[in-house]
């Protein structure tokens, strides 16, 4: 063993790739064992190229700070994270049967609400939400799918037991950093790929592309589709334009098209005005349309959800998904996928106190130092309190919030998050990860094999997102025997 | 496959920045060439390429003299100068960057590399050591780029507008070229005859149309030669004839072309109006001044026609 492995402890935690006594698990052991064969020269030099890799193939992200915004470098880590493909199989199952619930949810509320009504979930929690669009209501669009992609967070408890997190329905953000980390992989530690065999995941914009041309209102051969990005300056605008080239389809900005009398989206082209077909928006739904949202907006096109609502355009994900992209409705999905699909949930949620009602209210503001306290309407990790890294003072301020917005606050156990060994300088060392797999519904559900892993880079961090210093890793699912 | 007037607009912008990084590459590596075969007192002025750029108020709120080093770090190494070259690759990425959708997956990763490369290399390039190497290598990244687009994207609207770009930025490089350099040489008026064919071969060798003349005029190289070659040969893809009759090509390919072929035919009608053997320095100047003012009226009919379109 080389000596950057050898202070390598998985400690208390779960570990993706070691077991406790400091061997391989099964599955990675080819991997493990070619990573312990490099010294830190190796490991270094190979670092050099992956960066030099990521450089050369301008994969970045935006980061915004009070003075400016900074193109930062994508974090990878050379060392993937491996699944077997028969524990894939089941999490697989359990993503889509997820997605299928979720859509049969929104679908619900917008139109009969039944699951209301038979009080599986409290009416007002879904009604007084912001997040509930009453420009939807009475409308269900084709198959019924409104999440067409969805990004669920899966994360590792120290037995190795897998929970879903939250499920990102809005416009979730990350696949391409799964697809260009493949990409890297596979210039930096060939040698692993003649020893296994990784299911490929690059087929992802051929399958979003299906997934969209099913939503088209026309049936031409080939629906015109465009991808609505608020613009360069937006987080996740390398990922806009790698979608956009991925499936053939135009990157179009708000200024690029218009909605007429007929109720239909066109774009301005050198030839003239040309028919949109299908909208796969990566703008917030309240910047989408300033007639029927924020008027305020100069990102979107006015007339939009007019030509939604008449059927003449298809929007992925559809306005009004985020009703389900609440960290209180998310509490629910379990009932919802008994209540809808008649199923048993597959995949299980972290266990979770809703501050909005009085008994739980109680218990976490009692034990709210051990606990992970998450605002209901948050996204990229923001607004998080972990209370045993948290001090006195945030607690007593977290205790206030919850007291005073109590619908708008949960609680979770601090989850002992599983680790991947992760090369930090000269070491190799444990560091805790989450799991983002991508799920697309439209006529089918299909689900990416395997996801983004996204690490925490600092030690004893839970904190994987890249904006606040988290790193990610290459995902494989691998089959055959070991 | 029909194209956004945007991204219309960012690949005529993208190109037109690609050819000015490579032809102000090669304008600066001629001139050091140049420069070291010259009789000292005989040399033209370092600061004849900021006039061949149109940069002298701007050079001017930077530098009091037009010294070597004062105009090699302005046009190497200088990222606000917009007439330099780190400028130009920057401008051609930020351009790419919005219309990578629509190029080539690699086209991405070689303009990204090229400025990456002008970006490390521009602050210790200035001075005669590293100058040649940097300009080369900028110059073979700009034709690398150039020969992935010509050799892998189709021949729809994109390559259209890409070439349009070029052409049009080659055409006025061109005549800023024959302006101001060939009217440094004619002013000469005879002093320093003997170093004169050196000078129009220089001339030449910025357009990289030295080998070209060679075959098709032969190898001695003279005033009306050189302009009548540059400006008419039918044949070599930098020449304005060229460029102006490639460019009607491309246009009369789109539709509602009117206003903008109108543009190029006055153009056309202007290229046979110049006497080489007989023009002087003033009518030499007066006449690119003219051309390049119909040059602009062209640009803005593209502008007007495919690029704002009509809500914009």
């Amino acid at each position: 063993m080389s000596k950057p492995w050898r202070s390598y402890r998985t400690g208390a935690f779960f570990d993706e790739l070691m077991t406790d006594r400091g061997s391989p698990r099964v599955t990675p052991r080819r991997a493990i064992n070619f990573f312990r064969g490099l010294s830190a020269d190796e490991l270094q030099a190979r670092r050099s190229a992956a960066e030099l890799a990521i450089k050369e193939m301008g994969i970045s992200f935006t980061v915004h700070t009070e003075q400016d915004n900074i193109d930062r470098a994508w974090p990878y880590d050379m060392i993937p994270r491996i699944i077997s493909a028969r524990e894939w199989a089941t999490l697989s199952r359990g993503l889509a049967q997820r997605t299928r619930a979720l859509n049969c949810f929104i679908d619900d509320i917008y139109n009969q609400q039944r699951i209301l009504i038979d009080d599986i979930v409290p009416a007002d929690i879904v009604l007084e939400s912001d997040n509930y669009k009453s420009q939807c209501e009475g409308f269900s669009p084709r198959f019924g799918a409104w999440a067409h992609i969805c990004g669920s967070d899966l994360v590792r408890d120290h037995r190795g037991r897998f929970f879903v997190l939250e499920d990102n329905l809005r416009v979730p953000s990350g696949v391409s950093y799964m697809l260009e980390n493949r990409e890297i992989s596979k210039r930096v530690v060939p040698e692993l790929f003649r020893n296994y065999s990784i299911l490929p995941v690059d087929d992802y914009p051929l399958k979003l592309y299906e997934m969209l041309a099913a939503l088209s209102p026309r049936t031409a051969k080939r629906p015109n589709i465009v991808v609505l990005t608020p613009g360069i300056y937006n987080a996740a605008y390398f990922e806009h334009a790698f979608l956009a080239q991925g499936m053939g389809a135009e990157l179009v900005e708000g200024t690029d098209l218009t909605v007429t009398d007929d109720d239909c989206v066109y774009m301005l082209t050198v030839d003239g005005s040309v028919r949109v077909d299908v909208i796969y928006r990566r703008i917030d739904e309240d910047f989408i349309d300033p007639e029927a949202f924020r008027a305020d907006t100069v990102l979107g096109v006015p007339g939009l959800m007019r030509a939604w609502r008449s059927g003449k355009v298809a929007i992925a994900n559809a306005p009004g998904a985020g009703v389900a992209d609440d960290k209180v409705i998310y509490a629910f999905v379990p009932e919802m996928i008994r209540y809808y699909l008649k199923e048993t949930p597959l995949l299980s949620n972290v266990p979770t106190y809703l501050c909005v009602r009085e008994q739980d209210r109680e218990y976490v503001l009692k034990n709210i130092s051990k606990l992970v306290i998450k605002p209901a309407n948050e996204s990229g990790g923001y607004g998080i309190m972990v209370g045993p890294h948290s001090s006195p003072a945030q607690h007593r301020r977290y205790a206030r919030l919850i007291e005073s917005d109590p619908r708008n606050y949960i609680a979770q156990p601090t989850l002992c998050l599983s680790t991947g060994p992760t090369l930090i300088e000269n070491t190799v060392q444990p560091r805790h990860l989450d799991l983002r797999p991508f799920i697309l519904q439209s006529k089918d559900v299909w689900v990416t094999p395997g996801g983004l892993t996204r690490v925490a880079l600092k030690k004893g961090s839970l904190v994987v997102n890249s904006s606040q210093g988290g790193g990610s890793k290459d995902t494989w699912v691998v089959e055959g025997k070991p | 496959m029909s194209m956004l007037s945007s991204v219309a607009e960012r690949l005529y912008w993208m190109a037109r920045y690609l050819e000015r990084t490579e032809d102000t590459a090669r304008l600066i590596k001629t001139y050091n060439h140049l420069i070291m075969d010259i009789p000292k007192g005989a040399e033209p002025p370092w600061d004849i390429m900021i006039d061949i750029l149109d940069a002298q108020s701007m050079f001017r709120a930077r530098f009091k003299v037009g010294s070597e080093q004062n105009v090699l770090k302005f046009l190497i190494a200088d990222d606000k100068a917009t007439c330099g070259i780190p400028f130009a690759a920057r401008a051609m990425r930020e351009n790419v960057r919005t219309t990578r959708d629509v190029l080539p997956e690699e086209a991405w990763e070689l303009v990204n590399g090229l400025h990456l490369f002008v970006e490390n290399e521009a602050a210790r390039s200035s001075g005669r050591r590293h100058r040649h190497h940097f300009l080369s290598e900028v110059i073979g990244r700009c034709q690398m780029i150039n020969g992935l687009i010509g050799a892998s994207l189709p021949r729809d609207h994109a390559y259209g507008f890409i070439k349009l770009g070029r052409l049009i930025e080659c055409t006025d490089m061109t005549t800023r070229v024959m302006d101001v350099a060939a009217g440094d040489i004619m002013n000469r008026a005879g002093r320093f005859g003997t170093i004169e064919p050196l000078l129009w071969g220089s001339l030449l060798q910025v357009l990289s149309a030295a080998g070209a003349y060679r075959r098709e005029v032969g190898p001695i190289v003279e005033k009306a030669a050189t302009l009548n070659f540059v400006l008419r040969s039918t044949e070599f893809p930098r020449s304005i004839k060229y460029c102006v009759r490639e460019t009607r090509k491309e246009l009369m390919r789109l539709k509602n072309h009117d206003f903008a072929i109108r543009a190029t035919e006055r153009l056309r009608r202007r290229l046979a109006r110049l006497d080489v053997e007989q023009v002087t320095r003033e009518e030499l100047h007066y006449y690119v001044d003219n051309f390049q003012q119909q040059l602009n009226r062209l640009d803005a009919a593209i502008h007007a026609t495919w690029f704002h379109g009509e809500s914009a």
